[in-house]
């Protein structure tokens, strides 16, 4: 608790904090609060994979244009998160300040341990700061921190534990749970503004690795190559040839994908019972190894990931999806992840026939052609259904054991009757009939109550016999492209794009569309666009 | 199906597999995997314990009881009375098994722990554990199992004085020894659903360490009557299990090349019911309780269920100690038995494979239930050697398929 207290004395001093000439004039546009995945991948990198990361000190966020990572932008702390990241934090700092590991941080030693060395402890501070606060920390902010690890070495007469407390200090503080990005004027438009050198570091360093700036980033931060076209194309061409690419493509898919009902996803083992905790923790890596592998390994066009028959399986979601697989676990060995493709005509090909978006998009008994449908509009087309009205009547469309309608179809065809129920019903069934030869759990069946599935429907006036079919039919739809490319861009600026951006976005689109629409291809195009530096003037606005 | 297509020339990356070359060599020269009109179900057994069947006419006298009962007929043989009996007992852990008047009991209470060295507990101031030298000691003289019923098989194909009727298919002739040896235990004494406690707990705790065994049945209409051929095998993983615990189906069994688990039957499928011809069997375990399970003149009755599954019986001749060891193994406090009876009936009851030497016979007729859910079995180079048929739609593809080789 004394550091809590301890906490809205950095706030204060923060808030009176002159910023050093490196970052003079900077306005503070945005703030986004790390994810849980950036947080801990943030731990890691600065202080080794070593140090384990006990829990989440925040709440799951919101959504917000189809993003939780633009949700973030709308998110705060309570008291209660603020407490849990003190925790964290507190537990972080004793593992990183323990006597096995304080060498590899500490590049100086105090002359008396059970005093402060000020020279020491200032030097950690700017060390660590940087890292943590993506950015230089001032004068007044290390004199702030020093002072904190003096109230704490003298309390305990331990220099060690000083050094723990500012460090917790600054684990708590905003410039380290939030991306503060800061603006500077354009030089070559002094009417408008852009990031500044370290902003635009944390941007690309998120967007493209979903974790803090790295040395290198940071130190072209601090040469300011990053604000001119060269130096920034470098970096770009550093990161994107790095392995790590592949974190930010899990972070946007994890993301775009809604992976976040996994942290609520019940589906009902009495009913399901292939669908064990392992399958769900198996499924959700079975997807972002599927597009890791086809987007970043072979270089596939996002289109494929629809009816791609290639995928990776484990024991048990092969058992679960019906396939044999060679066997390469030993015994008590680690999960295999064995590489499948199914044969041609088989039933299950693309990302929709995967458990993941099966099992998230149903119900904990059931599966949902609702849910599936409105989830291929809203998570993979970008387009919104509304809420429905608060006196609809589901009980016909919950009687799964009504014998006059066996079939969901025959329940929702009976519901589309309702005129209030059709508009968006009609828009989402349709999508999710096609799939209901796959339960809630995803295992595959032909039959409900008795009755044939009829996985028949209509997709922009043009007919399919199945989800093989519809996936063809979505694949080729500009809309399914034009979504990834616009939640990508607002992916890496956490907010909805401009206009201006809107039409950049649009001839991009057009153009990958021709060319191929490869995911390095999409991250390129967009890390190397000016206006993904510029700071839009909604936003300079709602900051005055 | 054509198992030859099946086996899609896959290149595999796994080194471990490349032992499986011999089996798989083997078993494709077996004219019944080169046909072209044979189909190949697999599955793993996902339950094994004895064959157990009891009603009012299987203990006329009384049962043995459990451990307790063990304890206090022994404390009573010793010259104390029940009363006293139960007092040293209940008392053992306080006072190292003394009388009332101090007096050490002895042999009565200290025979109890397995036949490992971890197992020896003093007797008459000796390191001595009488469950290595069951002899040593004299036949209790247990109530063995009699009456009409008990499952099993016609091992001989005669119905002789000592044999058993079959309790759901009335055969008669059923050669069982082993249940008279053990239907009069407690822990035994059982009807489906319940199952012998011992064997159940040690085989469920076992299954998720051993690798599983497989069978197969090859055929050309697996819907039909006709004849087949079986196979038993041990795999190279462990079994799965659902969200119930039970052994997940439909999952990939790798197969173990080495030919000493590998059985192979001929059979025939007659109203849904396997049969086999007879022969011998091995199969390795790891179990505690079953380090192998083997029997001469082996025959099996399963039935093929319609969610896919297998339910049935297996027997033949058992060496009479693989299972006196079986049992030793555990001790009594888990077999809930005692051993010394169980040795003596084991040789009363035994019934086949004369000594040629002492002409005491070393072999038991014996029964086993077993349970068998779908599974996938495959070779090392990712083909499918046997598919998994369940109650639900075939959904399988024709072969494992890999693409790691065109990364």
């Amino acid at each position: 608790m004394m550091l809590i207290c301890l906490l809205a004395n950095i706030l204060n001093a923060a808030e009176n904090n002159e910023r050093d000439g490196n970052t003079g004039n900077n306005e503070e546009v945005t703030f986004v609060r790390l994810s849980s995945d950036q947080y801990r991948n943030t731990i890691h990198d600065i202080f080794g994979e070593s140090i384990l990361v006990r829990g989440n000190g925040s709440s799951s966020g919101v959504r917000e244009a189809g993003l939780m990572a633009v949700g973030g932008r709308r998110l705060t702390l309570s008291a209660s998160e603020v407490e849990s990241y003190e925790l964290l934090a507190l537990d972080i700092a004793n593992q990183v300040l323990h006597p096995s590991r304080r060498r590899t941080l500490l590049h100086c030693a105090p002359q008396n341990e059970k005093t402060l060395d000020n020279e020491c402890a200032a030097q950690f501070i700017n060390t660590v700061g940087l890292h943590l606060f993506r950015r230089p920390l001032s004068k007044n902010e290390v004199d702030a921190y020093v002072e904190i690890a003096r109230s704490a070495t003298e309390s305990l007469s331990d220099f060690f534990f000083g050094l723990q407390a500012a460090l917790v200090g600054m684990m708590v503080s905003p410039d380290f749970l939030f991306r503060i990005e800061r603006s500077v004027p354009n030089p070559e438009s002094p009417s408008t503004r852009q990031l500044d050198t370290w902003s635009r570091a944390s941007r690309l360093s998120f967007f493209l690795w979903d974790t803090t700036p790295s040395p290198a980033l940071l130190e072209a931060a601090r040469s300011g190559e990053l604000m001119f076209d060269e130096g920034l194309n470098q970096q770009i061409e550093r990161m994107m040839t790095s392995p790590r690419i592949e974190d930010g493509l899990r972070a946007f898919f994890a993301d775009m994908l809604a992976f976040d009902r996994f942290d609520t996803l019940d589906i009902d083992s009495n009913l399901y019972p292939r669908f064990t905790k392992n399958v769900e923790d198996e499924a959700r890596e079975q997807t972002l190894l599927t597009i890791a592998d086809q987007l970043l390994n072979k270089k596939a066009d996002y289109r494929d990931l629809f009816d791609s028959r290639q995928t990776f399986l484990t024991p048990a979601l092969a058992a679960l999806y019906g396939v044999p697989i060679p066997i390469m676990q030993e015994l008590g060995g680690k999960v295999p992840w064995v590489p499948y493709e199914y044969p041609e005509n088989h039933a299950r090909v693309g990302l929709l026939s995967q458990v993941t978006f099966l099992s998230l998009f149903s119900h904990p008994g059931a599966s949902s052609p609702t849910l599936r449908g409105k989830a291929v509009r809203e998570h993979l087309l970008c387009q919104l259904i509304p809420p429905p009205p608060p006196d609809v009547d589901f009980s016909l469309v919950r009687d799964t054991d009504n014998p006059n309608f066996k079939t969901v179809r025959d329940r929702l065809t009976e519901h589309r009757n309702n005129p209030t129920c059709a508009g968006c019903h009609t828009l989402m069934d349709p999508i999710g009939l096609a799939l209901e030869v796959f339960d809630a759990s995803g295992v595959y069946r032909t039959t409900e109550n008795g009755a044939d599935i009829d996985t028949s429907g209509q997709w922009a006036g043009q007919n399919y016999a199945d989800a093989n079919e519809l996936a063809a039919l979505l694949k080729d739809d500009p809309t399914l492209t034009s979504c990834l490319v616009h939640r990508a861009y607002s992916y890496g600026t956490a907010r909805a794009s401009t206009p201006t951006e809107v039409q950049w976005l649009n001839t991009t689109h057009t153009q990958l569309r021709n060319e191929g629409v490869r995911w390095r291809e999409l991250m390129h195009r967009i890390s190397r666009n000016p206006d993904f530096y510029t700071v839009p003037e909604s936003l300079i606005m709602e900051d005055e | 199906m054509n198992l030859q297509n099946r086996g899609t020339t896959i290149n595999l990356r796994i080194s471990a597999f490349l032992l499986l070359s011999g089996l798989i060599s083997d078993m494709c020269s077996n004219p019944l995997f080169a046909a072209d009109n044979i189909e190949t179900r697999g599955y793993v057994i996902s339950m094994v314990h004895t064959a157990s069947y009891a009603d009012e006419q299987t203990c006329p006298s009384g049962t043995n009881g459990s451990r307790p009962d063990v304890l206090i007929r022994r404390v009573m043989a010793d010259g104390y009375n029940r009363e006293e009996a139960i007092r040293i007992i209940n008392n053992v852990r306080i006072n190292g098994g003394r009388d009332d008047a101090g007096n050490i009991v002895g042999t009565a209470i200290t025979i109890g722990g397995g036949a490992a060295p971890g197992g020896i507990q003093s007797w008459n101031g000796l390191d001595f554990n009488p469950a290595n030298i069951p002899g040593a000691l004299p036949d209790p003289n247990a109530f063995n199992a009699e009456g009409r019923f008990s499952f099993g098989l016609n091992l001989d194909g005669e119905v002789g004085l000592d044999s058993w009727e079959h309790p759901n298919t009335g055969e008669r002739g059923i050669d069982n020894q082993m249940w008279r040896v053990l239907g009069c235990w407690d822990n035994y004494h059982v009807n489906k659903p319940v199952n012998p406690y011992n064997e159940t707990i040690a085989w469920d705790t076992a299954v998720d360490a051993m690798p599983a065994w497989l069978i197969s049945i090859s055929g050309e209409d697996l819907n039909q009557d006709g004849e087949v051929t079986v196979a038993f095998d041990r795999a190279l993983n462990i079994p799965l299990r659902d969200a119930y615990g039970s052994i997940m189906s439909g999952a990939s069994f790798g197969l173990d090349t080495n030919p000493r688990s590998h059985n192979v039957f001929a059979g025939r499928i007659k109203g849904r019911v396997l049969t086999i011809e007879p022969g011998d069997f091995y199969i390795q375990g790891e179990s505690q309780f079953y380090p192998h399970l083997r029997f001469t003149n082996t025959q099996l009755r399963f039935e093929l269920k319609d969610d896919g599954s297998l339910e049935g019986h297996i027997g033949g001749y058992q060496p009479w100690r693989d299972y006196y060891h079986y049992l030793s193994v555990r001790g009594e406090t888990d077999g809930m038995i005692d051993l010394i009876g169980i040795f003596y009936d084991l040789k009363r009851f035994a019934d086949a494979a004369p000594d040629p030497a002492t002409g005491e016979n070393t072999a038991i007729s014996s029964a086993y239930f077993i349970e068998a859910v779908p599974a996938f079995h495959v070779d090392g180079k990712g083909s499918l050697l046997a598919e998994s048929v369940g109650a639900g739609p075939k959904f399988s593809g024709p072969a494992v398929s890999q693409y790691s080789n065109q990364q």
